[in-house]
């Protein structure tokens, strides 16, 4: 995956050159992302989730994990009833529930718009880890070079020879069945992409004139890494990291589809339809609506992710 | 580090004790095409142990004392031999009929054992033999060429697996499989409606409970903690679930509420004082009486697993964590095991708060349900055991006279239900299904259908379909039902049960007698059976096939995990158990 991000060399300028015009420099950045077709897609697709997620409590008709035959809604309902909603025709005599319901009385409207704050929880944490540890290990290989770059990378490459997937059930194996748990080993897998783009970047950007510079000028090491060439070596990580949380959300749901992840009857996705598969022919509406709502996620992340990298990288720009 | 020790944990199969000795990938288990066997044309009678265990033996320094029905196993030639009993057992030929105590070669035993290549390779007697295991997608298994009794009319049979009942009725639709164990509750009336498959309904003969550990075995487990050392807790749970609304909700036709522990179709099962009604009052009021007046924190443990008392695992495990939060203000976690480990947990006594088990009948009997839960046997699964339950239990296996059995069994029951070491849930009913050309195709209530005795059309092999992978195939140390039927299409005992029914029939013994007190049985061996790798059967076979799961000191007393739980549980005990 980091191969396929290119380096961006056009953008990496001295910031003791063009300290006054930073902040233009970000809003053409945005500017340019939000003239990207996909990347609108993506902000409206990802804006309307996080709104959903951020006021989840307020859209959702029902708790999560609110039984419906229970106080306060002790409502007679049918298990796995399909979608009603009375407005498109459906019998005013039935409870309203615009995804059905499933087979423990659980509102799935509710739940999936509980498990949007679930999964996007899950996804920014997941790459947030592994951005700053992959960050931290490819910064400090590629400045320090030598037998510190050789060990850290040859341990990336380890990690990298594995299938993503596989690996992470391996250490959910070992530390544990959870939704914290399937963050971490999804979030240790995801480490070495971030790593090996970090260290491409340092070891371009450390080389040029500023740096240089900058070391003649008696900065330390630690100043020159954090303070000279991080800063100019972070946009990549951001186009990796925005294609990488969709990836990360699929993966944990993966997880949770296969009881690795988050157990029942927690509302996330992959666990809902984990916990429903066997009712795809007799009631799809449960396994259906997460479906799409993951898919959809996973698609705006996507397009977001390729139109920050259309509109930042310099040979797709003119 | 972590990613290193998760790769050798992966390498290693899942580092849990149900991990394969044979690894991954296809296993070679062709024992047909080995070394032919060559006789050493003479017979000497084993007995074990040389000289018949004192039966009254209250223990020692080193072992425990004795409370198992074998006093000694003798050859007394080729083809006789003898089980002299400490006291009599009115279930012996339903017992040894059971697939545990299927007979292995002599050989096979010494040489594979160790090696754990049993677990892979059985070398039995039955009407197939295997030829591949291909971990995690199949099982391949041959006709027996030299098998005694009538030949299959298929050449192969393969067994493979879905834990998803959906993804086993599409194969049948697919007829990439010819028939599927325990269909979704809720495709039997499309099954009924496709012309192709035909419904074979099972019997419940099986029970669904919530268990209880009053004290676990974990190390370092603070047992003054355990909410579930105190009776009234227990007992206020039993109350506080309405097994109704389970059956009614995640059970299919058939099925109904366990009024004890026993599904009631068994001789005696259904004596003693019915389970406790559902009522929330009375059992919030009993847990507040007990210290639990706000409720406890607790974690449900399960494996997602079908089975027939158990056809929709996770979802009954949130039924029953919204009924413990809703009638009891008890929060429980759920926790989903993988099968194996599970299985090893819970006989190990590991597992702490709520789990949710069940039992498929082996034989239809009070002994098969009610020994191997609390016996004096029994393994740990609810912790320390109840006195008044073994002692019951045990005149009831041991009373010639159904008067006294009965007597024992009303105990027995009355004492379940004061101690609650399980809440019994519901007795489920199942199914197998087949495509409809199949001949022969059945439903045994014991869930050991036999396949040789089967017709899939006209092709040369039949494929089966069940909820999971067998752990093993030494099923002397398994109690897993998926690889008991495995087992069962390989391996024989002396006796074995009708086909589609519970009766015990003679097998590799020809007739097993009983002297009048009931504590001698002498059982006269088919002549003429080979073992599939060509040794000739014999009574050395049968003495050692016993011998290493009865005597712990025995060097073969290996099995998988070592626990021969059905042993134990169904005669009594151990030979040579430590001390404590």
């Amino acid at each position: 995956m980091s191969g396929q991000v290119p380096a961006l060399d056009v953008k990496t300028v001295d910031p003791t050159l063009v300290a006054g015009h930073r902040s233009s420099l970000w809003r053409d950045t945005l500017r340019g992302i939000l003239r990207q077709r996909s990347a609108q897609a993506g902000v409206v697709i990802l804006g309307f989730l996080l709104l959903i997620a951020v006021f989840a409590n307020v859209v959702a008709p029902f708790g999560s994990e609110q039984d419906l035959r229970y106080p306060p809604i002790s409502e007679q309902v049918n298990r796995l009833a399909p979608p009603c909603i009375h407005l498109l025709g459906c019998d005013t005599s039935l409870p309203q529930h615009a995804f059905g319901v499933d087979g423990n009385f659980f509102d799935v409207f509710s739940r999936v718009v509980y498990g949007a704050r679930i999964s996007l929880f899950v996804g920014f944490v997941t790459v947030g880890f592994a951005i700053v540890i992959g960050t931290l290990i490819g910064a400090v290989a590629g400045y320090a070079g030598g037998w510190v770059d050789n060990l850290f990378m040859r341990l990336m490459d380890v990690v990298l020879s594995f299938p993503s997937l596989i690996l992470a059930i391996a250490i959910v194996t070992v530390i544990g069945s959870g939704l914290i748990q399937a963050q971490l080993a999804i979030g240790i897998v995801a480490i070495p992409i971030y790593a090996r783009l970090m260290r491409a970047s340092v070891l371009s950007i450390k080389e040029r004139d500023f740096v240089v510079a900058s070391r003649a000028l008696g900065e330390s090491d630690r100043g020159i890494l954090f303070r000279r060439i991080l800063p100019n070596a972070l946009t990549p990580l951001i186009v990796q990291g925005t294609l990488g949380i969709g990836g990360a959300v699929l993966e944990v749901a993966a997880l949770s589809f296969l009881g690795l992840g988050a157990q029942p009857p927690t509302a996330e996705w992959g666990s809902m339809i984990g916990l429903n598969r066997n009712f795809i022919f007799n009631a799809p509406h449960l396994i259906i609506f997460p479906g799409i709502a993951l898919s959809l996620t996973v698609l705006g992340f996507n397009l977001l992710g390729d139109g920050i990298r259309d509109a930042l990288d310099p040979r797709l720009n003119r | 580090m972590i990613v290193a020790l998760g790769l050798v944990v992966a390498a290693c199969g899942g580092g849990g004790p149900s991990a394969s000795a044979s690894g991954t990938g296809a296993v070679p288990t062709d024992v047909a095409s080995e070394e032919p066997f060559e006789s050493s044309g003479t017979f000497e009678p084993m007995a074990w142990p040389e000289e018949p265990m004192d039966c009254s033996f209250e223990g020692d320094d080193t072992h425990a004392a004795y409370n198992g029905e074998f006093a000694q196993i003798r050859a007394v030639d080729e083809s006789t031999v003898e089980f002299e009993l400490c006291y009599a057992d009115v279930s012996f030929l339903q017992k040894i009929a059971f697939s545990s105590f299927n007979i292995h070669d002599t050989a096979s035993l010494e040489n594979d054992m160790e090696n754990h290549r049993i677990l892979a390779r059985p070398n039995g007697t039955g009407p197939f033999m295997i030829t591949e295991w291909s971990r995690g997608d199949h099982i391949t298994m041959v006709r027996n060429p030299n098998y005694w009794g009538e030949a299959p009319a298929f050449e192969s049979l393969e067994f493979r697996w879905s834990v998803d009942s959906a993804q086993r009725f599409v194969e049948l639709q697919a007829g990439t499989v010819d028939g599927i164990d325990n269909p979704g509750p809720d495709d039997f009336a499309a099954i009924e409606g496709d012309s192709n498959l035909t419904l074979y309904e099972r019997e419940g003969l099986n029970t669904f409970y919530v268990g209880f550990n009053n004290n676990p075995k974990i190390e370092g487990f603070d047992n003054s903690t355990n909410p579930f050392a105190n009776e009234d807790v227990r007992r206020a749970v039993a109350m506080g679930i309405d097994r109704q609304q389970i059956v009614d909700n995640f059970y299919p036709e058939g099925s109904e509420v366990a009024s004890h522990f026993v599904p009631c179709a068994i001789e005696f099962a259904c004596t003693g004082d019915e389970w406790y009604e559902f009522d929330p009052e009375a059992a919030r009021q009993l847990l507040a009486d007990a210290g639990f007046p706000d409720g406890f924190s607790t974690t449900i443990h399960l494996r997602d697993v079908v089975r027939g008392y158990l056809p929709n695992p996770t979802q009954v495990a949130t039924e029953l964590q919204t009924q413990l939060r809703e009638n009891l203000n008890i929060e429980a976690a759920i926790d989903v095991q993988e099968s194996g480990t599970f299985i090893d947990n819970s006989d190990g006594g590991l597992l702490d708060g709520i789990h949710l088990l069940g039992w498929g009948a082996d034989y239809p009997d009070n002994t098969n349900f009610l020994d191997y839960h609390f016996g004096g046997g029994a393994s740990d699964q609810f912790g320390d055991k109840f006195d008044d339950i073994v002692e019951a239990l045990r005149v009831g296996a041991t009373s010639p006279e159904d008067a006294d059995r009965e007597a024992a069994y009303v105990e027995a029951n009355n004492a379940i239900r004061e101690h609650v070491p399980m809440v019994p849930i519901a007795h489920g009913g199942s199914a197998t299904v087949f495509q409809a050309d199949v001949e022969n195709a059945h439903a045994s209530p014991l869930s050991n259908e036999q396949f040789a005795v089967m017709v899939p059309g006209d092709r040369d092999q039949l494929v089966w379909m069940q909820n999971a992978e067998p752990i093993g195939l030494y099923c002397a140390d398994e109690s897993d039902g998926e690889s008991l039927r495995a087992c069962e299409q390989m391996n024989e005992s002396l006796y074995a049960y009708e086909v589609g029914g519970t009766a015990a029939e003679p097998a590799l013994a020809t007739e097993c007698t009983t002297n009048d007190e009931g504590t001698l049985w002498t059982c006269s061996l088919r002549e003429g059976v080979t073992f599939h790798n060509g040794a000739p059967f014999d009574a050395n076979d049968v003495v050692l096939s016993y011998a290493v799961q009865w005597d712990v000191e025995h060097p073969l007393h290996i099995g998988r995990d070592g626990s021969f739980t059905y042993f134990s549980a169904l005669f009594g005990g151990f030979l040579n158990s430590p001390a404590e």
